[in-house]
C-alpha cells in the first residue's frame, strides 16, 4: 500500500511538472547562464552567439569526431538551403529544414523524437528560396514563421500545432522566413518580401492568444514619424516602399528596447520613383517592445539604390568607449561598412569600411554617409556587390577576447543599371538586376574563379576601431555564421562546404570538416550529461560534432 | 521519274521534318514590345540566379538557347511558372501567363540564341565557307588545338555550338586579344611543388585547400595546395591573329564561327 502511495505521488509530481512552463521569461533573460542549453536563436538576448561551454578547446579540437547526422527531407522532398541555427532546450534540440519542416531531436543520437511538416499554400513566393532560419520557444511552446506569411504555434512536447495566425497576405509577397523573438509573452516577428513591393512591418503577438498587440510600420505613412522622408509629390512610393524584416531582433532589459534591422526600399535598383532618404529602410530601428513604439533609429544606407538591406544582428555590448562606459551596438552592414552606435541613443560613434567599397566617401558630422555612387542609365562600378560584404549570417561576439567575429565577401563589385520599373501586386518590384561575377545564391559546384571576382573570409574586427585584427580566407564566399566560445575557438564554415574550427586570437585553423555541402546557418554549441557539441547545417543535412568518448 | 527526281523527291520528308522541328521550337513570333519587356522581367526574375550571361546555373545555360526540359515555347512558359521540383527553380506562381510568355520572347530573341547581354558593336562577318577553310588550314591551326564535334583536344574548347552562344563582337575579340575575356572554365592554371615540379593544365576547380586540373596529357590530376610551393592562373595558350590574319579573314573565320549552332 505504502509503494502505490509513493507511485501515486510520483506520478503526480510527474504531471504538475509537465504542467510548469519549460521555458519562463526569466530564464530567457538570463540565457547567458545556462550554456548547456541555446534558448534564443543568436544564443541569448545581445545575439552574441557566444558559448561559455569550454570542454571543447584548442588543444582537443582537432580530435572533434562526427556523431550524428540529420537530413532532412521535407514533405514534398525538398531539399534547399539549411538557415536555421537549433535551439537545445532541456536536453531536446527544435530546429526547422526548408520550408517549414520542424522536427525534435535526441541531440544525443540524432533520432526524431517528433516532426511537423508544415505545408505552405503554393501562393507562397520569395525572392531567394523556400527558407527558414529557426525557430522561439516560450514556456512548453515552439514558435515559426512560415513562408506563407503565417505565424504558427506548436506543442514542444508532441509537435501537435496550437494556432496558425495570419500574418501578411503571401500573395503580395509577404513571407516569414525569420526566426521570431519572445520578450515576456510576447512573440515578435516581421516579413520579408522587400522585392515584391511590400510594406514591411514589425509586430508583437500574445503567446497564448496569437492575437496582435502592436505593429510598427516599417516604412511610416501619413500621420507617423519619417513619412516626411517619402518625398514622392504623389505619396504613394510609401504604400509599396518595402522594408522588410528578416533577421531576428535584439533586446536590452534594462534599456527596454527592442533592436531590428530593417532591410531594403522598394523598388530595389531604381529610386527615381521615392525620393527621400525612404525612412525607416536600411536602418536599425530602437523600439519600446511594450508598446512597438519607435525610440530612435540610425539609417546606414539612407535612400538606398543597392539592396544593401540592414538585415543583420544586431550585437549588443557594453564597452569602454573613448574612457566612457557605453551601451552599445556592433553592426557589420550588408553595404560594407562595421559600425558601433551608442544603443540608448542611437548616436553614430564609428563607421569604418571592413571590405573595399566605394559607394561612400566617409560620413558628416552626423554619421550620415556621404554617397559617392549612384546607378545609372549607362551602369554604375559599386563596391560591394549587390549580395553585400555581408548578410544577414549572424556574427558573434566574445567578451573573452573582446573582438567580433564575422562573414565577409571580399571586394565584390556589381554593376547596377538603372531601368524603368513598375508595380503589379504581387510580382517582383525590383529593376534591372545588377550584374555581379558572384554568384548570388546559387552554388555552382565547381569554382573557376579569379581571385579579383572576390574571395570569402572570417574576420575578427576590434570594436574600438574598426581594424580588422585578422582573416581567414577562403578562396569561395561565405553564407556562414560564427560561433565563438569560451575556450576561445571560433566555428564557422563556407559555401565550400569546408567547417573550421579556428583560434580565436589569431585565426589559425585547428580543424576542419568538409560536409559536402554549402554552410548558410550559424553554429551552435550545447551540452548533454557534461559532454559538449557543437553543431552546423550543411546542404541539407545538420552535423554535430563532439569529442571522441 | 529519273533517278535525280526520285531521290529528290526522297528528301522532301526528312526536309519537312527538319523545318517542322525548327518551328515547333520557336513557333511564335513576338513584338518588340513584348521582347523589351521579357528583358526586364528576365533581369527581375531570373538574373539573380541565372546570372549576366544565364550560364551560372549548372547543367541550365539558357545562354545556348536550348533548353533541356523544355522544347516548345509553351513548355518553356510552364517550366518557368511551376518550376522544377526538388531544384532552387521554384515556382514562379507571380508571374502571369503573358509576363511569362514575355520572358520566353526575350530568350528567343536573343541574336545567335545566347549571349543575354546585348553586343551591338559593328563586326564585319565574311564568308563562312572560306572561314572553314581557313579554320583547318596550316596557315591558322586552328583545329590542332579546338574541335569541331570531336577533333581538337580537351585542354580547348569544342567550337560546335559556339554560334549559339557567342556575339560576333566577342569571337572576333577571341581571335584578336584572347587574354581580353578568358572565360571561366577556360582558365589555365600552374602548380609547382615543392621539388620545382611544374604541372599546367586546365582549372576545373578548386577550394580553399585543393585543386583539380586537367594537365597538359590530358589527364585528370588533384593538387592540395599545403603540398605546393605556389601555383596561380596562367594565360590562355591561345595566341592572337592580330598579326597574323588579313581583317577580311578573321571577318570570314566569325562567319563560319557564327555558322556553328551545334543540333538545332
Amino acid at each position: 500500500m505504502k509503494a502505490v502511495k509513493i507511485i501515486a505521488c510520483l506520478l503526480l509530481a510527474s504531471i504538475q511538472l509537465s504542467a510548469v512552463a519549460q521555458v519562463t521569461p526569466e530564464r530567457l533573460l538570463n540565457a547567458e547562464d545556462e550554456p548547456e542549453n541555446w534558448l534564443l536563436y543568436g544564443g541569448d538576448y545581445d545575439s552574441h552567439r557566444h558559448s561559455d561551454l569550454t570542454q571543447i578547446n584548442k588543444s582537443n579540437v582537432d580530435q572533434l569526431e562526427l556523431k550524428w547526422v540529420w537530413q532532412n527531407r521535407a514533405r514534398d522532398g525538398a531539399s534547399e538551403k539549411f538557415e536555421a541555427t537549433p535551439l537545445v532546450v532541456d536536453g531536446v534540440m527544435y530546429t526547422v529544414g526548408a520550408p517549414n519542416n520542424v522536427v525534435a531531436i535526441d541531440p544525443v543520437s540524432g533520432r526524431l523524437f517528433w516532426q511537423y511538416s508544415y505545408t505552405p499554400l503554393p501562393e507562397a513566393r520569395l525572392c531567394c528560396g523556400r527558407v527558414n532560419r529557426g525557430l522561439a520557444i516560450h514556456g512548453n511552446d515552439l514558435f515559426m514563421g512560415t513562408i506563407d506569411g503565417k505565424l504558427l504555434k506548436l506543442d514542444a512536447r508532441n509537435g501537435e500545432p496550437v494556432w496558425l495566425v495570419d500574418v501578411a497576405d503571401p500573395e503580395l509577397g509577404y513571407a516569414l522566413t525569420l526566426a521570431p523573438l519572445i520578450i515576456g509573452d510576447k512573440v515578435i516577428v516581421g516579413p520579408a518580401g522587400g522585392e515584391y513591393g511590400i510594406r514591411g512591418f514589425i509586430a508583437a503577438y500574445d503567446v497564448e492568444s496569437g492575437e496582435q498587440l502592436w505593429k510598427f510600420n516599417t516604412v511610416p505613412g501619413p500621420g507617423e514619424p519619417g513619412f516626411e522622408s517619402w518625398e514622392d509629390p504623389e505619396q504613394e512610393a510609401w504604400k509599396i516602399g518595402g522594408g522588410s524584416i528578416w533577421q531576428t531582433g535584439s533586446y536590452d532589459p534594462e534599456l527596454n528596447l527592442t533592436y531590428w534591422g530593417v532591410g531594403n526600399p522598394g523598388p530595389d535598383w531604381n529610386g527615381d520613383s521615392r525620393p527621400g532618404d525612404n525612412l525607416y529602410t536600411e536602418s536599425v530601428v530602437a523600439l519600446n517592445p511594450d508598446t512597438g513604439e519607435i525610440v530612435w533609429h540610425y539609417q546606414f544606407t539612407p535612400h538606398d539604390e543597392m539592396d544593401y538591406d540592414a538585415t543583420q544582428a544586431a550585437v549588443l555590448v557594453d564597452m569602454e568607449w573613448q574612457g566612457e562606459e557605453r551601451k552599445v551596438i556592433l553592426w557589420a552592414n550588408r553595404n560594407g561598412v562595421f559600425y558601433v552606435i551608442d544603443r540608448e541613443s542611437g548616436e553614430f560613434l564609428l563607421g569604418e569600411p571592413f571590405v573595399s567599397v566605394n559607394w561612400l566617401s566617409g560620413f558628416d558630422e552626423n554619421g550620415r554617409p556621404i554617397r559617392a555612387l549612384y546607378p545609372t542609365e549607362e551602369g554604375t562600378f559599386i563596391m560591394p556587390n549587390n549580395q553585400g560584404a555581408t548578410n544577414w549570417y549572424p556574427p558573434s561576439y566574445s567578451p573573452v577576447t573582446e573582438l567580433f567575429y564575422m562573414p565577409a565577401w571580399l571586394d565584390t563589385f556589381s554593376v547596377y543599371t538603372k531601368r524603368p520599373v513598375e508595380y503589379t501586386p504581387g510580382q517582383q518590384y525590383v529593376g534591372a538586376f545588377p550584374t555581379m561575377a558572384m554568384p548570388a545564391l546559387g552554388v555552382n559546384p565547381v569554382n573557376q574563379r579569379l581571385p579579383e571576382e572576390g574571395l570569402g573570409a572570417i574576420l575578427a574586427i576590434n570594436p574600438q576601431t574598426g581594424e580588422v585584427v585578422w582573416r581567414h580566407m577562403m578562396t569561395n564566399v561565405t553564407d556562414s555564421g560564427v560561433l565563438s566560445t569560451g575556450s576561445n575557438l571560433v566555428f564557422a564554415g563556407g559555401r565550400e562546404g569546408h567547417f573550421y574550427g579556428l583560434d580565436a586570437e589569431t585565426g589559425k585553423e585547428l580543424w576542419k570538416a568538409s560536409l559536402g555541402g554549402q554552410i548558410a546557418n550559424g553554429p551552435m554549441s550545447y551540452a548533454i550529461d557534461g559532454k559538449q557539441y557543437v553543431a552546423i547545417a550543411a546542404g541539407a543535412g545538420l552535423f554535430v560534432f563532439g569529442l571522441p568518448e | 521519274m529519273n533517278r535525280f527526281f526520285r531521290s529528290v523527291l526522297g528528301l522532301i520528308p526528312c526536309t519537312l521534318l527538319a523545318f517542322s522541328g525548327a518551328v515547333f521550337a520557336q513557333e511564335h513570333s513576338y513584338a518588340p514590345s513584348d521582347i523589351e519587356n521579357g528583358r526586364g522581367l528576365f533581369q527581375a526574375n531570373c538574373l539573380g540566379c541565372h546570372g549576366d550571361n544565364g550560364d551560372q546555373v549548372e547543367g541550365a545555360d539558357l545562354s545556348s538557347g536550348r533548353f533541356r526540359r523544355a522544347s516548345t515555347d509553351e513548355e518553356l512558359i510552364r517550366l518557368i511558372r511551376e518550376g522544377i521540383p526538388n531544384t532552387l527553380m521554384i515556382p514562379k506562381t507571380n508571374l502571369s501567363y503573358g509576363d511569362t510568355r514575355a520572358i520566353v520572347a526575350f530568350l528567343r530573341s536573343l541574336p545567335t540564341g545566347g549571349a543575354l547581354v546585348a553586343d551591338n558593336r559593328d563586326v564585319r562577318i565574311g564568308d563562312a565557307s572560306r572561314g572553314e577553310s581557313l579554320f583547318f588550314s596550316e596557315q591558322t591551326q586552328c583545329s590542332a588545338c579546338h574541335g569541331v564535334n570531336g577533333g581538337g583536344n580537351l585542354l580547348s574548347p569544342d567550337l560546335a555550338n559556339i554560334g549559339a552562344t557567342r556575339t560576333p563582337g566577342s569571337l572576333e575579340d577571341s581571335m584578336l586579344d584572347p587574354a581580353k575575356e578568358v572565360r571561366a572554365g577556360q582558365r589555365f592554371y600552374q602548380v609547382t611543388d615543392m621539388s620545382g615540379n611544374r604541372t599546367e593544365g586546365l582549372l576545373l576547380n578548386q577550394d580553399t585547400h585543393s585543386l583539380q586540373l586537367l594537365n597538359g596529357e590530358e589527364k585528370l590530376a588533384a593538387f592540395q595546395k599545403s603540398e605546393l610551393d605556389s601555383h596561380g592562373f596562367i594565360p590562355s595558350p591561345m595566341p592572337s591573329y592580330l598579326d597574323v590574319l588579313s581583317p577580311a579573314e578573321v571577318a570570314d573565320l566569325v562567319a563560319y564561327m557564327l555558322s556553328l549552332k551545334g543540333d538545332q
